[in-house]
């Protein structure tokens, strides 16, 4: 099997594995919140995955997620609520618009080609603050009443409303990696990585360095956006300083970062982890230090592994996958935690913590096996030390 | 017959006249030099056919269409290639993998997969093999100068324009270098060669064009080229106008 099969296949069996969760949780009466749990968490992985494809391959760093974000929200609120269109087909609209959003912002910053990385990272934060001064203008959008989503009507196969947000969320994550995954493994990727080492050469080797531009901040705003609208039913009341915030842009660089941007999984891992976290300091009553602790551990982390912490679980999968499943089988069985949510926490602190340990002597055997064989036994020699 | 034949290059930089009127013809086959005292324009005229620049006028055709109104992917896609006098590897991919990426676009599309093992052609005819896989951080400048043609091979191209290929190396490297061109050229890829050593530029090409404050002051056979009096008062000033 090819190794976009073996990928390929994966995808598929995590979608049936994942899809029976709910009526797994109904069927062994476990709280109901493990489903919001992961349904936030796919929210997330969506968020920073999508903004990866832009900046993480093609290094275009984004403030712009919030924009996009913003616009999926707002499509599904107006269209099924004020329009009282039917919610799934508002859904793909939201994702639409916010694609068109983006490509109309590059087809400004991307043909203007003195613009610098930093003034697209500012044109991009500007977007959504006139997309607020918009909203908060203009009452068919927003006018600074609020959009009530609460009564919006869901098709029934899809259940109960934290199912068909499980559903709904899952099915945009889901195609959020896949886009992703297959981006990275084409030539439209390769192109990506080209732009962000050196984006002159790469066009003068044949590249065609805008519409691939395009293509990855479209492919964001889509992705974005489309969980936007799902989003849009959790937040309930949408206001715009509840949407247009720097929240999301901010989480989703910190996911990324964390995570490792140079993978197209590094983002979702990131994601889960910081997700994680400040869901368990939330609950713990540490809302006030939530992001102390989370910005600590993110100067550390980044200080210790700066590829980002997917690749070094990857490196060291088998140490990473025996920790965790160890650590979650101890502390449910010991019943540590008082949910397998907290189980969950602490086995991927553990699994992190633990493959981050012999960072040094991890990274003198790197140097070794890509060093020349002369400098290898040199360094061996004297690592024997005298005698 | 002429691959590469441009008229009238105008390139303004503010006031300063970098191209002023620059006809530049290559033909089909030829290595052609292209000397000149610092600040002539050699690199300019370069980054204009290259599509790096874009020209204030002038017309240059190659396989058809005007290169000074395309954009550098569709240059490299009508088969122009050039090389950068000071390296530039994508720096998160190994050597294969730059060549490998070169492949797939440059001229023709290719897939990933065939582009993988296309790539250690490239790496073998300029002897990077060795290194191919390593962090880019680990070649030396010599190495990165051959990864430059090695890159610039892979894209297929009719015409390569190298951008002071020898500057920076020492005298064995030079050597080899010029080994290296003259390889490229046998398999039948037209050169137009941009040098400071004048004296290796002579021994290399078949034709020569010089240029001066952005004009071309002499074109012709190396040898001849090189002995006329504005060509030496060029290089040399004008108190050897008559010597």
């Amino acid at each position: 099997m090819t190794k976009r099969g073996k990928a390929l296949a994966g995808f598929a069996l995590a979608a049936v594995l994942l899809n029976l969760v709910p009526t797994l949780v109904e069927a062994t009466d476990s709280p109901g919140f493990y489903i919001t749990f992961m349904f936030t968490a796919f929210f997330w992985i969506s968020q920073a995955v999508s903004w990866n494809i832009l900046t993480g391959y093609s290094g275009y760093f984004s403030f712009g997620q919030g924009a996009w974000f913003g616009i999926g929200v707002y499509t599904t609120g107006i269209l099924a609520v004020k329009h009282e269109w039917p919610f799934l087909l508002a859904l793909p609209v939201a994702g639409i618009l916010a694609g068109v959003a983006g490509l109309v912002l590059g087809m400004v910053v991307f043909r203007l080609r003195k613009l610098g990385g930093e003034i697209f990272a500012l044109t991009t934060l500007a977007v959504a603050f006139v997309l607020a001064s918009v909203a908060r203008l203009y009452s068919f959008i927003d006018g600074g009443r609020g959009i009530f989503m609460t009564s919006t009507p869901l098709p029934e196969f899809l259940g109960d409303f934290r199912t068909a947000m499980f559903r709904m969320t899952f099915v945009v994550a889901f195609l959020t990696l896949l886009a992703a995954y297959l981006i990275f493994e084409s030539r439209i990727g390769w192109g990506l990585f080209a732009i962000r080492d050196d984006e002159q050469v790469a066009h003068g080797l044949g590249v065609p360095v805008f519409r691939y531009k395009m293509l990855a901040l479209g492919t964001n705003a889509f992705f974005s956006g489309l969980m936007g609208g799902v989003w849009a039913l959790q937040i309930g009341f949408v206001t715009v300083d509840d949407v247009f915030n720097i929240r999301v842009p901010l989480f989703v660089i910190l996911m990324s970062v964390l995570g490792g941007m140079k993978h197209w999984m590094g983002p979702a891992v990131g994601a889960v982890i910081i997700y994680t976290l400040t869901d368990r300091l939330n609950s713990a009553g540490l809302e006030d230090v939530n992001q102390i602790i989370i910005g600590g551990l993110l100067i550390v982390l980044v200080l210790a592994v700066r590829e980002g912490i997917y690749l070094r679980l990857r490196a060291r999968w088998k140490l990473a996958l025996a920790t965790f499943l160890a650590a979650l089988s101890v502390w449910t069985l010991a019943d540590l935690g008082s949910s397998v949510i907290w189980d969950f926490a602490y086995a991927s602190l553990l699994t992190v913590g633990v493959t981050l340990i012999p960072t040094r002597a991890r990274r003198r055997t790197e140097v070794r096996s890509e060093g020349p064989p002369v400098a290898v036994d040199e360094e061996a020699s004297t690592d024997r030390g005298p005698g | 017959m002429s691959l590469l034949s441009g008229t009238d290059i105008v390139k303004h930089f503010g006031g300063i006249k970098a191209l002023d009127g620059v006809d530049v013809t290559v033909g089909e086959g030829e290595i052609l030099g292209l000397v000149g005292p610092n600040g002539s324009g050699k690199s300019t005229l370069i980054n204009v056919l290259s599509g790096f620049y874009r020209a204030d006028r002038g017309r240059a055709d190659f396989g058809g269409s005007d290169v000074l109104r395309l954009g550098p992917h569709q240059i490299a896609a009508a088969g122009l290639a050039r090389t950068f006098q000071i390296p530039r590897p994508f720096r998160t991919m190994t050597a294969r993998e730059n060549v490998a990426l070169s492949y797939m676009f440059g001229r023709s599309r290719h897939s990933l997969d065939s582009a993988r093992s296309a790539a250690g052609e490239w790496l073998e005819f300029t002897d990077l093999e060795d290194v191919a896989d390593l962090p880019i951080n680990q070649l030396t400048l010599h190495q990165l100068k051959f990864l430059e043609l090695a890159r610039a091979l892979a894209t297929e191209p009719r015409l390569l324009l190298l951008d002071e290929v020898l500057a920076g190396l020492n005298p064995t490297e030079v050597e080899e270098s010029i080994r290296m061109i003259r390889r490229v050229h046998a398999r039948g890829v037209t050169l137009v060669i941009v040098e400071h050593l004048v004296r290796v530029v002579t021994a290399l090409s078949t034709q020569m064009t010089v240029l001066d404050q952005g004009r071309v002051i002499a074109h012709g056979d190396p040898d001849r080229v090189m002995q006329e009096p504005n060509v030496i008062k060029a290089y040399l000033g004008a108190r050897w106008d008559h010597a």
